[in-house]
């Protein structure tokens, strides 16, 4: 009941403004999303690693930084792939390039470094190659095991629950 | 005056400002601090053979043509080891130019250098690590092929960049006849 006669005290119109600049937040948050998918030309710019298959490079909880662009792939890059009919991301090391000179397609071949059988294991069956168009991005930059939290809150998903609570529970009754 | 929470937001966003100016920092300037590697590879022997199935995972693999390369690897990059760098990945790739497909590069063989003691390599006679087929089942037409050792340090943070490669000719024969036949 605390929190109504507050409201009222606030106004309509202070409430509403408050509204508008939380709504302005998330959006302008949306919009460098968007645009720095956009400028990397990628559908996801910064991903976390889900699995030791890269280490020791790249360990679970490391935020990599892809840039895409439209550049052919080159050899020896990591790039992170997500097959057509998958719906994980998979952060593996490209180690074969066929390139078709006329069209430009091309036929690439990946593999953890961790993991002694190329990915042919993990394609679609029947695929044993990878195209262009499934490749989200390079890796052109990482932080290591600043994404733990990702990975805790997707293995224990009642932390999830928990820290929106306490977010919640916060912002009612810290604006005092 | 202030409670605890918004010291700990002001102190909090101080460090997150602090870190991203950090980062930006580490990561511009990490490329440029110099080194100076040394490495050579030596060429002995190309076989190339066909008519066995080598990869379980490709059903062409019975009737294709595969390569074996047998090379020396002469290396110092204890150089290369600076404040920011977590390893090395040190890999071979044979590049080459085949009828419709402009870029062929294949990994042949590669290695992960963690330290200053595993900095310095000597093989002899190594073998591929991978196997080197065409895309095509033949390496018939097959131009400008050449082996080419690059190094890549991966630092602990920041920007990824390339560094160091050498290049030296290769020579793809044409398969061996053999008796059992494909």
């Amino acid at each position: 009941m605390e929190l109504l006669s507050q409201a009222k005290k606030w106004g309509v119109r202070s409430l509403l403004i408050q509204g508008l600049t939380f709504l302005s937040v998330l959006t302008s948050a949306f919009m460098i999303w968007k645009g720095l998918s956009l400028f990397t030309n990628s559908e996801s710019p910064v991903v976390v690693v889900l699995s030791g298959s890269m280490k020791p490079a790249y360990d679970r909880g490391d935020i990599l930084f892809l840039h895409n662009g439209f550049s052919p792939i080159e050899v020896g890059e990591v790039v992170v792939y997500k097959l057509n009919e998958k719906p994980i991301p998979i952060v593996h090391r490209v180690m074969k390039v066929h390139t078709e000179n006329e069209s430009g397609k091309q036929y690439l071949l990946t593999k953890g470094d961790n993991n002694s059988a190329d990915d042919r294991g993990l394609y679609n069956p029947g695929q044993t190659w990878i195209q262009r168009d499934e490749i989200i991005g390079r890796v052109k930059g990482f932080v290591p095991y600043a994404g733990m939290g990702t990975i805790w809150m997707n293995d224990y998903p009642y932390l999830k629950t928990v820290l929106l609570g306490t977010l919640c529970v916060m912002s009612l009754f810290g604006g005092d | 005056m202030y409670n605890l929470f918004q010291r700990l937001g002001s102190i909090t966003s101080l460090a997150m400002s602090m870190f991203m100016a950090l980062l930006i920092l580490i990561s511009a300037t990490t490329p440029f601090i110099p080194s100076n590697p040394t490495h050579e590879v030596t060429l002995h022997d190309v076989k190339t053979t066909t008519g066995r199935m080598v990869d379980p995972a490709d059903r062409t693999s019975r009737s294709a043509e595969y390569a074996r390369l047998t090379f020396d690897l002469d290396a110092d990059l204890t150089s290369m080891f600076n404040w920011n760098t977590k390893l090395l990945f040190a890999y071979i790739t044979a590049d080459f130019e085949s009828p419709g497909f402009d870029t062929n590069r294949i990994v042949v063989w590669d290695r992960i250098i963690r330290n200053t003691r595993q900095a310095k390599l000597r093989l002899r006679k190594n073998h591929n690590k991978y196997f080197l087929r065409n895309y095509a089942k033949t390496f018939e037409n097959v131009r400008n092929a050449n082996l080419t050792l690059h190094i890549n340090p991966v630092p602990y943070l920041g920007i990824m960049y390339d560094k160091s490669m050498t290049t030296i000719p290769l020579d793809i024969p044409r398969p061996e006849k053999r008796a059992s036949g494909a």
